[in-house]
C-alpha cells in the first residue's frame, strides 16, 4: 500500500470518497426510519448511526492527509465497516434480512473499498472487495442474484477505480518529468546564452589570432562548447519515444568534422538512431585511421518523407574504383563491413563512392 | 573602397575584425554593438557591406536585417554567429542575409567571405547548406500551398554538394558546369527562399489587415 504521499491529483479522489461516505450515510440513515418497524431490536440501531457517522467525520478528516494515511487506518477503517455491516444480524434481524431488507451499512460499506482501491491499486481494492463482498452475503444471507450483483458491482469499482488511479500516476508522473525536463532546457538556454557572451567569443578569437596546436585546442573546446548549449538534451519524455538524430550525432562535431542538416529534429525510433549513430562514429573512425592528419569530414543528415540520409564525406585522398574491390575480396573492409552490417540490420543500404583525390563518401538510407 | 561596417557586442571581437577588415584594405565607417543603434547608424554611414553577430544583447538577429534592408535596400549582409544556432541561422537568411560564416572560420576564409558578399555573391557554409535543404523539404511535405518554393534537380545536386564540404570548384568539375553557374545555383535556392518568405509576409499582413 502507498500510504504517506501525495502526487497532487490524489487529493481530490479522497475527497471524492468523503462526499461519497456522507452521502451513503444519509441514505443508510434514511432507510433505518423507514424499517425501523420490522427490525429485531430497533433502538441499538442508533448507536450504530452514531459510531458510522462518527468514523465518517474521523475519516474524512484521517484521508484529507497524506502522512495519516497509513495501513493501520486502512485496516482499521475496513473492520469498523465489517463491524457496522455484521452488526446488522443481531440488531435487523435474521427474519426481516431474508425478507430482504437492507443492512445497516448498506451502501457506506463501499467506502473503504474504495479507499483500499485509491492507495493500493487494483490488488488492494479486489482484497477489500472481496472481504466486504463476503461480509455483505454472509450478513444478508440470501443468495440470490441481487445479493451477487451488489458485490460484484463493488469488486468492479475496486478494479476500476484502483486502475484508474495507476493510470493517472503515471500520466502525472509523466507530466512531472516533462515539467522538469522544460525547466532543466530553460536553464540550459540560459546558460547557453551566457557561455555565447563570454567563452564562445573569446575562443573564437583566440582560434582566429593563433596558430599551430592553441588554436586547435581552442577550435575542439569552442565546437564541443558549441554542441553543448546549441542543442536541447536528448532525453525524451519516454523512453519508447522517438529521438533526435541531431542530438546523438551532436558531439561527433569537432574542428576536423562539420555536421550539417535541418534546423528541426531528425526524429527516428531510439533503436534506429543509436544504430545510424554508431555507424556513423565507425565512418569517422575509418577516417581518422586512413587519411592523413587535417583532413576534414563533413556529415550531412537529410530527413526525407520515407527515410533519413546521412553521409559522410572526407576530403582524404581517396581510394580507386578497383581498390576498393580488391580490398573487399580480400576482406580487408573491416570498418566499411561493419558500416554496411549495421545499416543493412536497420533495413536500409550504404553507398561507398571514392576515388583518388576524390575523397570517399560514404551515404547511408534508411527507411522510416 | 568597399564600405564595411562591423555590428557586434563583444568589444575585443569587435576591434580585432575592424582592424583585420582595414589591413585588408576595406574602409570600416562603423562598427556598434547594440542592433537598434546599428540601424540608426546605418543611414548615415551607408555601408556596402554588414558584418554581423547574429546574438545581439537587444533585439533579434531578423529584427537588424529587417531594419537594415528598409534603411539601405541594396546593403549586403554577411553573418556571423559563434553558437551556431540553427533556427537564428534559417531565419536569418530568411530575411534576406545573403551570407554566412561561423566564428571559428580563419581569416583568410573570413576575408575572402567578405570580398565576395561584397561582390554580390552569396556565401555558404556547408552547414547552411543543410539547413536550407531541411527547409525546403520541410515546406515541401508541409501543408499544401502553391507558393510553396521547390529546388530544381540541379539546385538540390549543387546544394547536397556543398553541404558535404565541396568548393564550388570542385562541384563545377564533377557536375561539369562553370563556376559562375554552380554559384548561381546557390543564389537562387537562397533567392527562392527570401521571396517565399516576403510573400508570406504579405499574406499574413493581408489576413491581419483584412480581419
Amino acid at each position: 500500500m502507498h500510504q504517506g504521499r501525495d502526487t497532487g491529483f490524489q487529493a481530490p479522489l479522497w475527497r471524492a470518497i468523503a462526499v461519497y461516505r456522507i452521502a451513503a450515510l444519509t441514505y443508510a440513515t434514511i432507510l433505518v426510519v423507514r424499517n425501523f418497524p420490522h427490525y429485531q431490536r430497533p433502538m441499538l440501531a442508533w448507536p450504530v448511526l452514531a459510531i458510522m457517522a462518527g468514523w465518517t467525520v474521523f475519516t474524512t478528516y484521517a484521508y484529507a492527509d497524506p502522512a495519516r494515511r497509513r495501513p493501520q487506518l486502512f485496516v482499521a477503517d475496513l473492520l469498523i465497516t465489517v463491524g457496522a455491516l455484521a452488526a446488522s444480524v443481531p440488531i435487523v434481524g435474521r427474519v426481516a434480512l431474508e425478507s430482504g431488507k437492507p443492512t445497516l451499512a448498506v451502501a457506506w460499506h463501499v467506502a473503504p473499498v474504495l479507499a483500499w482501491a485509491v492507495a493500493g491499486g487494483r490488488r488492494g481494492g479486489i482484497a477489500a472487495a472481496v472481504i466486504m463482498g463476503a461480509t455483505d452475503l454472509i450478513v444478508r444471507a440470501h443468495y440470490d442474484q441481487a445479493a451477487y450483483t451488489g458485490s460484484v458491482l463493488m469488486l468492479l469499482a475496486a478494479i476500476a477505480v484502483g486502475y484508474l488511479v495507476r493510470m493517472a500516476e503515471d500520466a502525472h508522473n509523466r507530466l512531472q518529468r516533462a515539467v522538469e525536463l522544460e525547466a532543466a532546457t530553460r536553464e540550459r538556454e540560459r546558460l547557453a546564452r551566457d557561455i555565447h557572451d563570454s567563452v564562445l567569443q573569446v575562443l573564437a578569437l583566440v582560434q582566429r589570432r593563433e596558430t599551430g596546436e592553441l588554436a586547435r585546442l581552442a577550435g575542439e573546446t569552442e565546437a564541443a562548447l558549441r554542441h553543448l548549449v546549441a542543442r536541447h538534451a536528448a532525453e525524451t519524455v519516454d523512453d519508447r519515444s522517438e529521438v533526435d538524430l541531431m542530438t546523438l550525432l551532436g558531439p561527433y562535431a569537432s574542428a576536423s568534422v562539420t555536421i550539417s542538416g535541418p534546423a528541426g529534429p531528425v526524429r527516428l525510433p531510439g533503436s534506429a538512431a543509436r544504430e545510424l549513430a554508431a555507424a556513423v562514429a565507425a565512418a569517422l573512425d575509418n577516417v581518422g585511421q586512413h587519411c592523413p592528419s587535417g583532413t576534414k569530414a563533413f556529415l550531412l543528415v537529410e530527413d526525407e518523407p520515407g527515410e533519413v540520409v546521412v553521409t559522410v564525406r572526407d576530403d582524404g585522398p581517396g581510394i580507386a574504383p578497383d581498390r576498393l574491390a580488391e580490398a573487399a575480396a580480400q576482406g580487408r573492409l573491416g570498418v566499411v563491413q561493419s558500416i554496411r552490417g549495421r545499416v543493412a540490420d536497420l533495413g536500409g543500404r550504404t553507398t561507398i563512392v571514392s576515388a583518388p583525390g576524390e575523397g570517399t563518401e560514404v551515404e547511408m538510407r534508411v527507411g522510416r | 573602397m568597399t564600405r564595411v561596417m562591423v555590428v557586434d557586442d563583444h568589444p575585443m571581437w569587435r576591434e580585432g575584425v575592424g582592424r583585420d577588415l582595414a589591413a585588408a584594405g576595406y574602409d570600416v565607417v562603423a562598427a556598434t554593438g547594440e542592433g537598434r543603434q546599428a540601424v540608426r547608424i546605418a543611414a548615415a554611414a551607408r555601408p556596402d557591406v554588414v558584418v554581423l553577430d547574429l546574438q545581439l544583447p537587444d533585439v533579434s538577429g531578423v529584427e537588424v536585417i529587417n531594419g537594415l534592408r528598409a534603411e539601405l535596400p541594396g546593403v549586403r549582409i554577411l553573418m556571423l554567429s559563434a553558437s551556431g544556432e540553427q533556427q537564428d541561422v534559417l531565419d536569418a537568411v530568411k530575411a534576406g542575409a545573403t551570407g554566412y560564416l561561423l566564428k571559428s572560420a580563419g581569416l583568410a576564409e573570413f576575408l575572402e567571405a567578405v570580398s565576395r558578399t561584397a561582390a554580390g555573391d552569396t556565401v555558404f557554409t556547408p552547414g547552411l547548406a543543410g539547413l536550407v535543404l531541411g527547409e525546403f523539404r520541410r515546406l515541401a511535405v508541409g501543408p499544401f500551398d502553391k507558393t510553396a518554393p521547390k529546388l530544381t534537380e540541379r539546385e538540390t545536386e549543387v546544394l547536397r554538394l556543398v553541404a558535404k564540404g565541396l568548393s564550388y570548384r570542385q562541384i563545377a568539375e564533377r557536375l561539369v558546369l562553370s563556376h559562375r553557374t554552380v554559384q548561381n545555383h546557390v543564389q537562387n535556392t537562397l533567392g527562392k527562399l527570401q521571396l517565399h518568405n516576403r510573400v508570406e509576409l504579405t499574406r499574413y499582413a493581408i489576413e491581419q489587415g483584412l480581419d
